[in-house]
């Protein structure tokens, strides 16, 4: 319970020090949100802090910018973009709305002030089994999962465990309907590029950890391609301080009002971001206008569900975000229903 | 000096302000220290770092139920800086259930030291719900089976509520700073009065050689009266090292071990005609006690309707959970969600609107002239009948009642005039955040004849003159008559003074202002007049015991909320737009700090309605929200817009606001709920998964 504070001079330096091997437990800290969480809490007892955040730019939303290339432009931002940055860049509305709607409402302004992309990227599960301390369950190397007969309320209704957290992070969907690509180093320097796709592996690889990079990586920037008819919807219980109960990305190629062809994933709802191909697959041709249509669509979302005791509700729920995900993709508000019939 | 201003909540834009409704005292006053408190110049009990402190720290059971298989005392001994490792217990009997306790010579150690020691434990089988053990109701009466045999219908319905934590900002603390001979406790409480009671043992010194400091509180709402075992631990530590000692609980303490209110769930079976004539019934109560089996009751019927002939039982069910502690209006918002459900479930069973059939079966004439107002407010004309709408964002209209005291209290009050002219208010209470203060301040002002920015205000000390422990919304209608005596006392000192030495008839002097007056002649000013005082201060004192005051006043605080939301039907999220909340409460006497009580208590119970629960694990009993995030509390965003009336016909002197205006939100909120559904959602709180349900039972007709 005491630990060092390094503040390196650049990413490859803090990935020399996340390997340096004199160290029982470096960790990365960025806006730190989520690893002050873990010490508060208990969960992890580091004896060296490497404090990236010094590293950003000074300047606010100084660290977003888009490329023209060939084949259509890219939105490349650093790892310690704010999630306020993000929702509130002109950039990234016009060139991947998806991107900064994701972060827009997560959370509080206090939090989104501070809180990075690549801390969101790889901040820990929420499930109160991980984050309570008194419980050794499998994802800190215990023998069972508490939530297959506990309180699973916010859990997973898809995976097949043995862990059933969700993915916490907004920005993953947002990014895979975006073809997000992560940028890391490593303590030889090394630069490497993994798609936000293949970032997170299932619990079944391994229950301990939720994504694939390893220990000595520092993410240094993330980009995006150009996804403008792209869009966001959160379900959310409390529009304050909250997560959502599920959420959906959705990007669309559209000629005129008929979808030529969507990607579709889903937050919230399993244990890592979850692709919904299904449902695209659905969408292709269909008109964005013909609302009977969109909705057989997105009703293929829950087929292979599989609630547990108490988080059945999700599965009615995703279908709905989708739509409204479509919705905003297709620059309209989430919904009209005021008037309009159910 | 009552002014004729008219009444406007100072949030809203004049256009949409209600008509006045009440006059009070001082419509402008901002919280005496409400920038103390925003700039973080309140030093509040968790804020006392002193010297050479010690900190202590309590050894908890983390499962519902569990035994102390084995620890490591000498380890956590071992860390440096640790002064006492002492485990008392071997079991617990709840999560969060004292067994130890370690005492360091800072936080980080004793943090050290609990990990240092290395408990682990054996979980057995733990109960976590009193539907885990509640027993049946007992039977119907024969009178009472007869009536329901009559009747030309039976309404049944169960209703239930979770265990709601006061959750306060300031988590329960006690510091002592010991000298070695003598100490000044600091204490975070509603009852400064009762902590200098129970302190005098474990701090093992005479009442004479304290004194008990508490002038900011971060919210007590029920859950601090007693000194508790934080207290008890901080002073018995201080006496024994005679060393200053700060005992806090953290976050996760606070949710599990300092007190709640009780789940609960109530049954009914009522009989009623088709003309909508309640002839009576059955309702039993149940209320979730944790480990004790007391504290748990449950108003309803609440006897602010006309139900005929109830027949009435309670059970209190005891669980693997911390004990409850009375919190805001104990018993009362349980009973008053069932309640206000239940008429309004009755009501459209025979085809009556809500609103008429309260004002039907309301048992109080206030009460009715308020169901007017509230429902021309909130637009009650543009509710549709309940279950009629086939939109996929429906609309809501619900209303609810409360009713509160008179509550008496004793209090002593002082109020002195310094030679320079400073004037200080001073009484023993203290303010948990309610604007106690701040209404000390302008009735001394008042009554005494000055302007208050003369006034410093005094209060929170046992040093003081005794006053009230914060609790049953006594303290202001406690308070107010004797600081209204003492400022009179006061004023009449110093006129004599200045009769006699003026050599005029003190009865034909006024003070007003500040500037004493004869007839309409400004004789003297101020600071001239208070040079002819005799010694260097004056004293005067006042002291109420209630009712026999002639400031006591009468009249209860009764009043009505009127609430419109919005549901979102495909996803079961509720929206809640507007809240009237018309409230009476006497006098007046700082307008701001008056709404403020009401917003608050409409915001806790908002709260209470749609997202509060504290939620033990089934599997092994523990709690799995024991934080600010998944206890979910209403947030800046999920606020309506809250319309505080303040009402005051057929009322005089200052009447309790503290409580009442948290019971009747609930209910409200789950009566618009119903009305926009068609169905009702009868267990709080009302979350989407169960609109959705809701929804789904309806079958084919949404
Ligand atoms: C009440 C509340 C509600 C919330 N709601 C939401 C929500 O709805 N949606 C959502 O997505 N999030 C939500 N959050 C979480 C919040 O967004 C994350 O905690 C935050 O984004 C983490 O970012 P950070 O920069 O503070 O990360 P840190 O806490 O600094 O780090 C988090 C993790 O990322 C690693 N890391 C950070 N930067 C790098 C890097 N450059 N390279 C490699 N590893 C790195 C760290 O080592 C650590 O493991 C919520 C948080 C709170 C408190
Ligand atoms: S869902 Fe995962 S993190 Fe939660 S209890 Fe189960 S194994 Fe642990």
């Amino acid at each position: 319970m005491s630990f060092a504070i390094a503040r390196p001079t650049s990413h490859e330096h803090a990935a020399r020090l996340l390997a340096d091997g004199s160290y029982r437990l470096p960790v990365l800290k960025a806006g730190g949100m989520d690893v002050v969480d873990h010490l508060k809490e208990n969960l992890i007892d580091p004896d060296l802090l490497v404090d990236v955040q010094p590293l950003r730019p000074d300047e606010p939303g100084g660290a977003i910018h888009h490329i023209e290339t060939e084949n259509g432009g890219r939105v490349v931002f650093d790892a310690s973009t704010t999630m306020t940055e993000l929702a509130e860049s002109e950039v990234v509305r016009e060139h991947c709305p998806v991107v900064g709607q994701s972060v827009a409402d997560a959370a509080t302004p206090q939090v989104r002030n501070v809180a990075t992309a690549a801390g969101n990227l790889l901040q820990r599960p929420r499930c109160w089994y991980y984050r309570r301390k008194q419980f050794d369950c499998l994802k800190k190397g215990g023998s069972t999962c508490y939530a297959v007969e506990g309180e699973n309320r916010y859990h997973a209704i898809f995976g097949d465990g043995p862990c059933y957290i969700v993915h916490p992070s907004n920005l993953a969907p947002a990014l895979n309907v975006s073809d997000g690509v992560v940028h890391w180093v490593n303590r030889d320097g090394e630069s490497h590029r993994t798609p936000s796709r293949d970032l997170f592996h299932s619990p079944r690889e391994d229950v301990e950890s939720e994504h694939t990079l390893p220990n000595d990586a520092v993410i240094t920037r993330i980009e995006v391609a150009d996804r403008p008819a792209s869009g966001f919807y959160a379900v959310k219980e409390k529009q304050s301080f909250d997560w959502p109960l599920v959420f959906a990305c959705v990007q669309l190629d559209l000629d005129g009002d008929r979808i030529e062809s969507a990607d579709v994933w889903a937050g919230a709802v399993a244990p890592v971001p979850w692709p919904l191909p299904d449902v695209a697959e659905a969408l292709r041709g269909v008109r964005i206008t013909d609302a009977g249509a969109v909705r057989e669509a997105c009703a293929n979302a829950i087929r292979d569900a599989r609630p547990m005791r108490d988080n059945g509700y999700k599965v009615k729920l995703l279908p709905v975000a989708i739509r409204r995900a479509i919705r905003r993709a297709s620059g309209r508000p989430a919904h009209d229903l005021f008037d309009g019939e159910e | 000096m009552a002014d004729e201003t008219t009444h406007l909540p100072t949030h809203m834009p004049i256009e949409n302000r209600p008509r006045n409704i009440s006059r009070s005292v001082n419509d402008h006053t901002s919280r005496l220290d409400g920038v103390a408190k925003v700039t973080g110049r309140a030093a509040y009990t968790r804020d006392r770092y002193l010297d050479n402190q010690l900190f202590a720290g309590f050894i908890r059971c983390p499962w519902g139920q569990a035994r102390l298989e084995s620890f490591d005392r000498e380890r956590a001994l071992e860390v440096d800086g640790v002064v006492e490792v002492e485990l008392q217990g071997r079991s617990g009997e709840y999560h969060g259930d004292i067994v130890g306790h370690i005492v360091a010579e800072s936080k980080p150690a004793l943090r050290r030291a609990m990990n240092a020691l290395g408990a682990t434990w054996r979980r057995r089988p733990s109960l976590t719900r009193l539907e885990d053990d509640m027993d049946d109701p007992p039977d119907v009466n024969a009178a009472t089976r007869d009536l329901l045999s009559e009747a030309e219908h039976v309404f049944e319905a169960t209703y239930t509520t979770p265990v709601q934590t006061h959750a306060c900002l300031e988590t329960h603390v006690l510091v002592v700073d010991h000298d070695g001979e003598r100490a000044t406790v600091y204490a975070s409480t509603q009852g400064t009065s009762v902590v200098n009671e129970q302190v005098a043992e474990p701090l093992d010194l005479p009442q004479s050689k304290y004194e008990v400091v508490c002038e900011y509180v971060g919210g007590g709402f029920g859950s601090k009266f007693p000194i508790g075992r934080e207290g008890q631990l901080a002073a018995s530590i201080a006496a024994k090292y005679k060393r200053p000692v700060m005992c806090d609980l953290d976050r996760a303490e606070e949710h599990l071990d300092t007190g709640n209110r009780p789940s609960s769930r109530s049954t009914v079976r009522i009989g009623v005609n088709e003309d909508g004539t309640i002839l009576g019934g059955r309702i039993h109560t149940w209320g979730g006690t944790g480990v004790v089996q007391r504290g748990g009751g449950v108003r309803f019927p609440s006897g602010r309707f006309d139900f005929g002939e109830i027949q009435k039982s309670h059970h209190d069910v005891s669980f693997n959970g911390g004990a409850p502690r009375p919190m805001r209006a104990p018993g009362h918002p349980q009973g008053a969600f069932a309640e206000e459900l239940m008429v309004d479930e009755i009501a459209e069973l025979v085809g009556v609107d809500p609103v008429e059939y309260r004002k039907r079966l309301d048992t109080s004439d206030a009460r009715r002239e308020m169901y007017d107002l509230g429902a021309e407010l909130i637009g009650w004309n543009q509710r549709e009948a309940t279950g009629e709408q086939r939109r996929a964002i429906r609309r809501g209209f619900g209303v609810g009642s409360t009713t509160w005291g008179p509550n008496r209290s004793n209090a002593e009050c002082e109020v002195v005039i310094h030679q320079d002219g400073s004037v200080e208010a001073r009484t023993g209470t203290q303010d948990i955040g309610t604007g106690q203060k701040t209404i000390m301040g302008v009735l001394a002002a008042e009554h005494l004849g000055v302007p208050l920015r003369n006034v410093e205000v005094r209060i929170g000390r046992s040093t003081l003159p005794a006053g009230p422990p914060s609790g049953g919304s006594v303290t202001a209608p406690g308070t107010s008559p004797a600081m209204i005596d003492a400022a009179h006392d006061a004023r009449r000192q110093l006129l004599d003074a200045i009769a006699e030495q003026e050599d005029l008839n003190a009865d034909d002097l006024r003070l007003e202002g500040g500037n004493v007056y004869r007839g309409d002649e400004r004789i003297l000013e101020w600071s001239r007049a208070v040079r002819r005082m005799r010694n260097d201060r004056i004293t005067g004192r006042g002291r109420s015991t209630g009712r026999d005051d002639p400031h006591w006043g009468e009249g209860h605080s009764d009043g009505v909320q009127f609430v419109s939301l919005s549901v979102d039907v495909e996803t079961g999220m509720i929206r809640v737009d507007k809240v009237i909340a018309i409230q009476s409460c006497g006098r007046v006497v700082a307008r701001k700090t008056a709404e403020s009580q009401i917003i608050g208590g409409v915001i806790q119970g908002l709260s209470f309605a749609l997202y509060e629960e504290k939620l033990l694990d089934r599997w092994t009993g523990a709690m799995v929200n024991p934080d600010l995030e998944m206890y979910k509390i209403l947030g800046s965003r999920d606020m309506p817009h809250i319309v505080p009336v303040l009402w005051d016909k057929g009322q005089s002197g200052v009447r309790s606001l503290g409580e009442p205006p948290v019971i009747p939100t609930a209910g409200a909120v789950a009566g618009a709920v119903f009305n926009a559904l068609g169905r009702p959602v009868r267990d709080l709180p009302l979350t989407p998964d169960k609109v959705l349900a809701a929804l789904d039972s309806q079958g084919g007709d949404a």
